[in-house]
């Protein structure tokens, strides 16, 4: 390595640092640099509201024909499902497991639904089951028609994919309201709000399949004179088939992770509304039952459309599935009438898990409440309150003395100028990181946040990003939302940190071993598709109501990310690098750290990408154990059906995870589809 | 079918006139269509509202039960998509209850005759550590806040308080008595529960806001704190037990006129709803049965409620 080059953006980030100290020290003399200036604080949420609710309630009569259509096929659907007896009904779903998937599946079918009866939530799992056929279909062919039509008009193609990063960031607990206005109480509001966060994955799956269909058969189609009509349904369509049915699948899954959203309002007695009550009692043990229902319906429903996307021999010929769906409705017309669900049994089981969960609470109070301790006077406090408040008696038991802060202040000065000087990138992330550290994330003065985001923006994204970042920041500023928009950029930045943490280590391991890998992927299978409404209820009895269990909620969700990114990219690292490594006689932690790591970065990357999506997408439900931040400005605007409020925090979120993405990805220049 | 309510309703006035009865039967109205009870998220409210239901097919009525959220289920009843709520409670409604009442969307129809409580818990062998409980003394005394103090309260102790999104006065009664006190929101009721079952077990000390009747309270003993007096009466610095009501949607009146009336006079005990709760949560038997059992049992209390508004 030579000597560093200092260049030009070197110059500007070290004088933003210089501002940002200047800033810091300032606003010990004027409050108001520290938090946003409450006399700035506009009512924008009533001006809002005085725009919206009349538009919505205008829209009224077209809302409550969607709902009537919307309505009509899922009653049909729901009672179909009710009037099938049990035996009936898993007869036909194994028969289809075996035409898509093989012998394995269709005994993995007969095992799930077994367990479903068994438990005694046959009935409500059938009503979620209806919501799922009703809203797939309907986001199938809304997000093919859209993804089809920008196809054809690739000038659209911009905004639509702002628009469904929109959608897939928007917190579905804020647009609630409007959407009960629209279409009043009943499933429709809900279905609603599945279809739209369900969409985009099919938008971008015939985007990509259409795009990719091979110019030879548009032109052997051409050379055959077809029509554009035939071209587009005979040649082009069936081509791009196989990533049609992944779009297919990725829309299954994100509809199903909205069944608990469509219980929110309620009317349909379904597993979601269960999950619901169930927390809403603090049962663990029935509401693990009705989320491991939910997960069996999602693997179920993943390897069926799945199967059907794979191209290959069958087991069994179409006819022959046919002639198995006939006798299962022969089965159930033999038996339809009779009551053959199984008694209490199963939930008195459930019941069980309750008892065994006090028993080790109470046994484990002691070494969790340790626990939590380190962790909220180690990490959360300094990143909350920072240096400058943890020095306090209270809290790390040393007052903060002049000499005290004479000695952070030169030692954060030599650590980043030493740094300095070999890189200056790295003194200067060092400088910033000292500088965080005194003063805690949200206590960071405000103007120092619009002009480091608007620099790093500006800088990464250009005029579009520099606009949406600072549309955002201005929004929470104005809307009096400042301090918990830096709360919760402040518990997603710790839930982050230790995501990585944890889920890289287990991501590393599990590139090096087939076995971990193998025991990984149904845990993490489990804590993405399990709602996470059933982690809240041991969290909040080992760690009590508040930020703590917030974060511990955050993690297990967002820990799944790394552990897939990071495993994906350490397996598949260029051979031809990593065999250079060894003949060059690297140990183990050498080939780690400075062959594989850096050969994965780009897939590292995006990991880290997905995790801030899913951190910012949890902050809605960590609300539910009592925080500060934006998703319980979200719930506190949906008791009050304020839907101004509630679309201003969501839109903050939006912006907030629109502009970490775009910053991060235009740093991993590389895109690469999401493994599995 | 109008034709024959109009007759059934011309021989009832001719009959009245004849009779010159004091009190005028109501008529069955759209008996046909199903009368939408809400089934709230609560134990308890879905009890009441299976007992109204039976009561009213007892009466010749269909009754279907909704499941539905408390908050937006007040957008459903002002709508007509859900008929009756028979258990809300006043201190947790919204916003848009308040909205739809004025505007007269929805209507009133007065208590449903369960004793309330809402106040400041504690579990039981807090006692022993607090000696001057159930006295708000005791939350003042430099050893027992010590012991409810936690990272994010020190040095105050910790007040586990309603959901952000129920409202809370817990702040001002806390700031009133200068009580060493920093309020915590719980997120949502089974936080609140997790807590407190949490404390049993595992013997953490622990304060909170909490009502009756609910069934946590026959699962874990708790003590009530003794208040200390209330700066003024008003909402914000004094605790009442809140009224918990009956709501039926506007046109109810009108398609079901007996169904009104027995909704009207129905009531149902804080110690039979207890009991019930009891038998679901704790014993885990079926909503179904529980109150079936209670109608078969209690026709009694139901049937003059009945036959007032038939005969």
């Amino acid at each position: 390595m030579t000597a560093p080059r200092v260049r030009a953006w070197h110059r500007v980030w070290g004088g933003m640092l210089a501002l940002s100290v200047l800033l810091v020290a300032l606003a010990q003399q004027f409050p108001q640099l520290g938090g946003f200036p409450t006399g700035l604080v506009l009512n924008l949420s009533d001006w809002l509201n005085a725009a919206v609710t009349p538009a919505f309630e205008a829209a009224r009569p077209l809302g409550v024909l969607l709902s009537a259509l919307a309505e009509t096929p899922l009653a049909a659907i729901r009672s179909a499902l009710a009037w099938a007896p049990w035996p009936a009904a898993i007869l036909a779903v194994v028969l289809i497991a075996l035409y898509s998937g093989g012998w394995r599946l269709a005994l993995f079918a007969a095992a799930a639904l077994g367990t479903v009866v068994a438990m005694g939530y046959w009935p409500k799992a059938m009503n979620t089951l209806a919501l799922v056929l009703v809203s797939v279909p309907a986001a199938v062919g809304i997000g093919f028609a859209l993804g089809a039509l920008a196809y054809r008009f690739p000038r659209t193609q911009p905004a639509l994919i702002v628009m469904l990063d929109v959608m897939q960031t928007w917190p579905a607990f804020g647009y609630l309201i409007p959407l009960l206005i629209l279409f009043g109480f009943g499933p429709t509001a809900g279905l609603a709000a599945s279809v739209i966060f369900s969409v985009p994955p099919m938008v971008r799956n015939t985007l990509v399949g259409l795009r990719e269909v091979p110019p030879a058969i548009v032109e052997s189609a051409l050379m055959a004179g077809a029509r554009p009509g035939q071209l587009f349904w005979q040649a082009m369509v069936p081509s791009a088939l196989p990533q049609l049915l992944v779009g297919v699948n990725q829309t299954t899954m994100a509809s199903l992770s909205m069944v608990i959203i469509i219980a929110i309002i309620g009317g349909f007695n379904d597993i979601g509304w269960e999950v619901l009550s169930a927390m809403r009692a603090a049962e663990l043990g029935r509401s693990l039952g009705a989320g491991l229902v939910i997960v069996l319906i999602a693997v179920l429903l993943d390897r069926i459309t799945r199967g059907f996307a794979r191209r290959g021999p069958r087991v069994m010929q179409a006819r022959w599935l046919l002639a198995g769906l006939v006798l299962a409705l022969v089965v159930a017309l033999v038996l339809s009438g009779q009551d053959l669900l199984p008694g209490e049994q199963g939930q008195r089981w459930l019941r069980r898990i309750d008892g065994w969960l006090l028993d080790f609470v109470a046994w484990s109070a002691p070494f969790f409440a340790v626990l939590r301790n380190a962790i909220t006077y180690g990490v959360m406090l300094p990143m909350r309150i920072g240096f400058s408040g943890s020095a306090s008696p209270m809290v790390w038991g040393f007052a903060l003395t002049p000499e005290i802060t004479a000695a952070y202040v030169l030692v954060s000065a030599a650590i980043a100028l030493l740094l300095g000087w070999r890189s200056p990138q790295r003194g200067i992330i060092a400088g910033f990181a000292a500088l965080l550290f005194w003063t805690g994330l949200p206590g960071f003065p405000w103007p120092g946040v619009f002009l480091v985001v608007g620099v790093a923006t500006w800088r990464k994204g250009g005029t579009g990003l520099f606009a949406l970042a600072m549309g955002g920041l201005a929004l929470a500023g104005l809307s009096g939302l400042w301090v918990p928009m830096m709360q919760s950029v402040y518990l997603c930045a710790v839930a982050v940190l230790i995501c990585f943490a944890i889920g890289g280590a287990l991501g590393v391991i599990a590139a090096e071993s087939d076995r971990f890998s193998a025991f990984l992927r149904p845990i993490s299978d489990t804590l993405q598709t399990m709602p996470q409404f059933v982690f809240l209820i041991p969290a909040l009895m080992l760690f009590k109501v508040g930020e703590f269990t917030a974060l511990i909620a955050i993690v297990l969700y967002a820990v799944v990310p790394p552990i897939r990114y990071v495993e994906h990219g350490l397996r598949n690292a260029r051979a031809d690098l990593v065999e250079a490594g060894v003949q060059m006689g690297a140990t183990t932690w050498q080939m780690l750290w400075q062959v594989k790591l850096p050969l994965a970065r780009s897939s590292v990357l995006l990991g880290l990408n997905q995790t801030i999506m899913a951190a910012l997408s949890m902050l809605v439900i960590a609300a539910l154990v009592g925080t500060r931040e934006l998703g319980q400005q979200v719930y506190v605007a949906l008791s009050r059906a304020d839907a101004g409020a509630g679309l201003i925090s969501g839109a903050i979120i939006t912006c907030v995870a629109l502009v970490s993405d775009r910053l991060l990805r235009s740093r991993s220049s590389i895109h690469r589809k999401v493994p599995e | 079918m109008l034709k024959k309510y109009v007759t059934v309703a011309v021989s009832a006035l001719a009959l009245a006139g004849l009779t010159s009865a004091p009190v005028m039967a109501a008529e069955m109205g759209a008996a046909g269509e199903p009368i939408k009870l809400a089934m709230l998220e609560w134990t308890g409210a879905q009890i009441s509202s299976q007992i109204a239901g039976k009561i009213l097919e007892k009466a010749g009525y269909k009754a279907e039960y909704v499941t539905a959220g408390n908050y937006p289920h007040f957008q459903g009843l002002a709508d007509g998509e859900i008929s009756a709520s028979v258990e809300i409670w006043l201190n947790n409604v919204g916003e848009v209850y308040p909205k739809v009442l004025a505007a007269g969307k929805v209507e009133d129809l007065g208590t449903l005759g369960l004793k309330t409580n809402e106040g400041w818990i504690y579990p039981k062998f807090m006692e022993e550590i607090c000696p001057a409980l159930p006295s708000w003394e005791a939350l003042k005394d430099p050893a027992c806040v010590g012991l409810l103090a936690t990272p994010d309260t020190l040095p105050n102790g910790r007040f586990l308080d309603y959901p952000a999104d129920w409202g809370s006065r817990a702040a001002t009664i806390i700031a009133d008595n200068n009580l060493p006190l920093t309020a915590v929101p719980s997120g949502s009721e089974g936080a609140m529960l997790s807590e407190l079952r949490a404390a049993e077990a595992a013997r953490t000390p622990l304060v909170m806001m909490f009502w009756a009747p609910h069934f946590i309270l026959a699962e874990v003993e708790v003590g009530w704190i003794e208040m200390p007096v209330c700066v003024d009466q008003s909402n914000e610095h004094c605790i009442m037990p809140p009224d918990v009501n009956k709501v039926v949607w506007s046109g109810f009146a009108g398609k079901w006129p007996a169904a009104y009336q027995i909704l009207k006079d129905f009531r149902l005990s804080t110690e039979d709803q207890q009991k019930m709760m009891l038998a679901i949560d704790e014993k885990g038997q079926s909503l179904d049965a529980v109150t079936t059992a209670w109608v078969d049992e209690n026709e009694a209390i139901w049937r003059p409620w009945v036959d007032a508004a038939l005969n």
